[in-house]
């Protein structure tokens, strides 16, 4: 608390100087992570276009979603991040809450019964809130305590990060729920834990695998695995999509077919063009140039992200930071490395490229928390 | 002490955080180098073998069937045509479990066991992979608008327009213009490779008929074209296209008109009737009923009405009586009494004193007079070749046949095509049976016995022909012994098609031309002379023809024939104790040509008419003959006899043209 009154004290000290330094820091907007965030949007908007085989409707509501997206991210950047921080178990409580009342009055969509239809509110997933409220309360909890965590603190962190990601999977929404463990998690690792408690862990997963494979994995799942490793075991059924995937981005080449011109796209042969594979319809109209085009921008947003973290000024901000910009990467990485074939496929769209509504205004609201962290706390480190 | 504490932590925290945000970021360029490589190996090293898989995703070569050439009649009449239909196809590379999918298919169109059963047949066929397969020809537009709506669930299931075989006048010609039907096994496995590639987006072949025979000419060439699928295999864009060629649009020599003329003259008796111009060999009409609906056959007859056709025992809907064999009867006398002029076995003045039975000398087996068992009893009398024709005598030609023996018959027969098929392009026509020495052992390991050539003269025992054979030999005398060869097509897209003949039949050639001439008188009293004071000096169809019809304006020269089916002796059938069954009554037969004995104008038209179970010749296959004839001189030739009596002479050559 002394620290706080501290803080107050120096804010307070420093804000002529701060107001004077730019416009952007008055509108608490990053300039860097905003430009990052803009080339994805459009060349998102871009792709779908064609993905989409020219439907302009698709386009606008993307379009409308980002707009809304930057709206929310603003909004969340005027707040202060500590007034997260204060309000953190209040929200972890309340998303508990959401997630408890989804099991009863949920309504299910794409075969998960993750949604809920509240009057006077559009529809949205609790689960998704959860990418960002779990972070918050794990960041929360290991910043007041003594660095590197002990046994203790680690385990009462796994508590609130498994009990989220176990009423996920009720709802039959394993992707979520792998996201949310994985933001939990970075912030656990980014708080110091110890390498051999990672490794340990590490091993203990490896281990646990087969047998998870064997006795708990559903059918489809485990079909996934296999396809995985042989998608010629089903070329028609399961393996379908990897390989019309890998088709359509091997065809592509250097420079790709053009734009507009991708064939395995426009004649329906990749599945789920629009969203979670719409990296085929890239690297098939833009050659590996375009997707290391992609993947650049990409890097600059992780990078500014990074820079972020490593520039906050207090524990609860770097560890929110760091999770924020690892779990987008991570979001990143596994689509692109599932259509690919580098990974099983996970249902995972690829961020601010792929058509969707609720994931993309999570997305938003993290980048929101990241300009938050970024112009509040500057003035601090003085 | 706790400030300072929690300062010294602070700067702790912040080398951790920073050490462990460097290692996440090593991880990060990390997972992204790996992303790379993998990515450089599908789109680099691996570019060729996915742009390969990309291209043989989307594009398909595929067969253009040429579309079949129409059969017209000699009037330009559609006999053959082609009608767009819309086809539901499976190509079954692209269809993941087909059961399910046909199951589906089930509850939107409701195919029937019979569908599915032919199906499968043809997915056994050798076929290309990856070309459609019909499921069901001829897609109600019901069905269509629920396939194409459900279309997302059917992958590999498509609608396809295709052109079919249509036969206008259904029964009407069934027979001699044939139908098309599905290629079948055997028909795939005789193909050569050159010709399976013709035939790789055709799904019909000629079956019968004129279809089969000028299968070559009919179909055409097959063209290719490259076109874009999308994943339900509907093609997107066609990219290259070589165009087939259309097969040849043939006519025959077959006149509808005539068809239905003689189609309706047979009423409702079994039988054939076959008509040829006898100065072109073209055949006119050729017609053998009960017909069927050739167009039954074209998308896949089902099992139901195929039984049906074939299990007709009596009517025997699918066989071709104009090209199979019977026994001809007295129609072979005119033949026989020419070759007894030509051998000086008689002359215009011999007679035999006929007492209406035939005996051997040494056999007491008498061969009676079969043309007599109705009547009053005893024979003809005083009889000579002429009164022996239109009495149609057996006794007489007993004694002819006996004296020439059936070597020289067979020679002489043969001449005329009997025990052959002198037509052109009706391949598939059998030859009946001329007997010989050689015949009978090789057929029966049996001598010939005399007894053989007296049931040979009156054209029963092991006599044999088919109604286009008697139309053909009648033809021939017609002709003056002038041989022209029976044919179908006329033309080939419009040009007058004239045959190459491989071996051309001789002309027949007899002692003395008036031997022609006598001929044609004594058949030309067959259908004319009159009744008069005298007993049994009519012709035997003179009551059916010439004195049914006063006005006729032309003279016909025919004969009559009865031809047993089983032996019935003439005590019993007199008798009247006993009817006899149908199928076991006399076949009737006549053949005729005319115009006869015109001095102004050849004959136009030679016929045979042929009536199962019809009794009598004279009077039931007789006037169909005469129908018929009327129906070509007088309707369509409109030949105007009264005006060439008078000696218009322009008109004449204008018709002999």
């Amino acid at each position: 608390m002394n620290n706080q009154d501290f803080i107050r004290q120096s804010d307070g000290l420093d804000s002529k100087s701060r107001y004077a330094k730019s416009i952007w820091q008055a509108i608490h907007t990053d300039p860097p992570l905003l430009l990052g965030i803009s080339l994805l949007c459009g060349f998102g908007l871009f792709v779908l276009f064609s993905a989409s085989g020219g439907d302009v409707p698709v386009v606008r509501r993307q379009a409308l979603t980002m707009v809304v997206g930057l709206v929310v991210m603003f909004i969340v950047a005027q707040f202060n991040v500590h007034f997260f921080r204060q309000w953190a178990p209040t929200l972890y409580a309340a998303g508990i809450g959401l997630l408890g009342l989804v099991l009863v009055v949920g309504v299910a969509k794409n075969g998960a019964k993750s949604w809920l239809d509240l009057p006077g509110l559009p529809s949205f997933q609790p689960s998704e809130l959860m990418k960002f409220v779990v972070p918050m309360l794990v960041a929360w909890y290991l910043a007041s305590r003594p660095l590197p965590p002990r046994f203790k603190h680690l385990f009462w962190s796994a508590v609130m990060i498994l009990v989220p990601a176990a009423l996920i999977i009720i709802q039959n929404d394993t992707g979520t729920a792998i996201m949310v463990t994985m933001s939990g998690i970075f912030v656990v690792l980014l708080a110091g834990i110890r390498w051999r408690i990672v490794i340990a862990g590490f091993i203990a997963l490896l281990l646990a695998s087969p047998a998870w494979f064997i006795f708990l994995a559903q059918e489809h799942q485990k079909n996934r695995i296999l396809t995985f490793f042989n998608p010629y075991r089903d070329p028609t059924g399961a393996g379908y999509n990897i390989i019309q995937s890998q088709i359509a981005i091997g065809s592509g080449g250097l420079y790709g077919k053009g734009w507009g011109q991708g064939a395995q796209s426009h004649l329906d042969f990749i599945p789920e063009s629009n969203t979670d594979f719409i990296l085929a319809v890239l690297a098939e109209e833009f050659g590996l140039f375009g997707v290391l085009l992609l993947i650049s921008v990409y890097l600059f947003v992780l990078a500014r992200g990074c820079y972020i973290a490593y520039a906050a000024n207090d524990t609860f901000s770097r560890l929110l930071a760091g999770s924020i910009t690892l779990t987008f990467f991570f979001y990143v990485f596994v689509n692109m490395a599932m259509v690919s074939g580098l990974l099983p496929v996970i249902g995972l769209p690829l961020p601010l490229i792929s058509r969707g509504g609720t994931s993309v205004v999570t997305l938003f609201i993290g980048f929101g928390l990241l300009m938050s962290i970024q112009t509040h706390g500057h003035s601090r480190a003085i | 002490m706790t400030g300072k504490w929690q300062l010294k932590d602070h700067e702790a925290e912040r080398t951790l955080f920073s050490g462990r945000l460097m290692v996440a970021g090593v991880f990060v360029l990390l997972l992204f180098t790996a992303l790379i490589i993998k990515l450089v190996n599908l789109q680099v090293s691996q570019y060729e073998y996915f742009s390969a898989r990309s291209d043989g995703n989307r594009l398909h070569s595929q067969f253009v069937p040429p579309s079949r050439g129409l059969i017209f009649d000699n009037r330009g009449q559609l006999l053959a045509d082609n009608q767009p239909i819309f086809n539901l196809t499976v190509v079954r590379e692209q269809v993941g479990d087909l059961e399910e999918t046909l199951d589906y298919l089930d509850t939107l169109i409701d195919l029937s066991d019979d569908e599915r059963e032919q199906f499968s047949n043809r997915l056994r066929r050798n076929r290309v992979p990856f070309t459609s397969v019909p499921l069901r020809y001829v897609l109600s537009e019901a069905d269509k608008a629920k396939i194409a709506v459900n279309s997302f669930k059917l992958p590999g299931i498509a609608i396809e327009p295709q052109f079919v075989r249509q036969y206008p006048l259904a029964d009407l010609a069934a027979h001699s213009v044939g139908y098309v039907s599905e290629i079948n096994r055997a028909e795939l496995d005789s193909f050569d490779d050159e010709e399976r590639e013709n035939y790789g987006g055709t799904n019909h072949i000629g079956k019968t008929g004129i279809e089969r025979t000028y299968e070559d000419l009919l179909h055409g060439t097959v063209g290719y074209e490259i076109v874009e699928k999308n994943n339900r295999g509907q093609v997107m864009r066609r990219l290259d296209r070589t165009d087939p060629i259309a097969g040849k649009n043939i006519s025959l020599y077959l006149d509808s008109q005539l068809q239905i003329v003689a189609e309706e003259a047979l009423g409702d008796f079994r039988g054939a009737v076959v008509a040829i111009d006898p100065n072109t060999g073209g055949i006119l009409a050729m017609v053998s009923k009960p017909g069927f609906d050739p167009n039954l056959f074209v998308t896949g007859i089902s099992n139901k009405n195929y039984s049906v056709l074939v299990t007709d025992e009596i009517n025997t809907p699918l066989f071709d009586r104009s090209t199979n064999p019977y026994p001809p009867g007295s129609t072979i006398k005119p033949f026989l009494g020419l070759g007894g002029l030509h051998h000086g076995l008689v002359d215009y003045d011999f007679t035999i004193e006929d007492p209406g039975y035939f005996r051997l000398p040494g056999v007491r087996y008498r061969w009676g007079d079969y043309t007599l068992r109705t009547a009053i009893g005893g024979g003809h009398g005083h009889t000579n070749l002429q009164k022996a024709i239109y009495q149609s005598c057996d006794t007489f030609f007993y004694d002819l046949g006996n004296r020439m023996g059936i070597d020289t018959m067979h020679s002489f027969m043969a001449q005329f095509g009997f025990g052959e098929n002198f037509a052109v392009d009706i391949n598939y026509a059998r030859t009946g049976v001329l007997p010989s020495r050689d015949w009978k052992r090789a057929t029966r390991g049996e001598p010939w016995y005399p007894g053989d050539t007296i049931n040979s003269s009156i054209g029963q025992g092991f006599m044999w022909a088919t109604p286009l054979q008697l139309a053909t030999a009648v033809s021939i005398i017609a002709n003056k012994g002038k041989v022209v060869q029976p044919r179908m097509l006329k033309a080939i897209d419009g040009v007058p098609y004239q045959p190459e003949i491989q071996d051309p039949v001789a002309d027949v050639v007899v002692n003395d031309p008036d031997y022609w001439r006598y001929i044609e008188e004594s058949m030309s009293m067959v259908v004319h002379r009159a009744f008069n004071d005298v007993f049994r000096e009519y012709g035997t169809a003179y009551e059916a023809i010439a004195m049914a019809d006063r006005e006729m304006p032309y003279r016909m020269a025919g004969k009559s024939g009865s031809a047993q089916v089983v032996g019935i002796s003439q005590e019993i059938l007199q008798s009247g104790d006993i009817q006899v069954s149908d199928p076991n009554k006399d076949h009737a037969l006549f053949i005729a040509y005319a115009p006869a004995e015109n001095p102004n104008i050849k004959p136009q038209i030679a016929i045979a008419v042929f009536v199962e179970n019809g009794e009598h010749g004279s009077s039931v296959a007789g006037p169909i003959a005469k129908r018929v004839t009327d129906a070509y001189l007088l309707d369509i030739l409109q030949i105007d006899f009264a005006a060439m009596e008078s000696g218009n002479d322009e008109l004449i050559s204008l018709v002999n043209e």
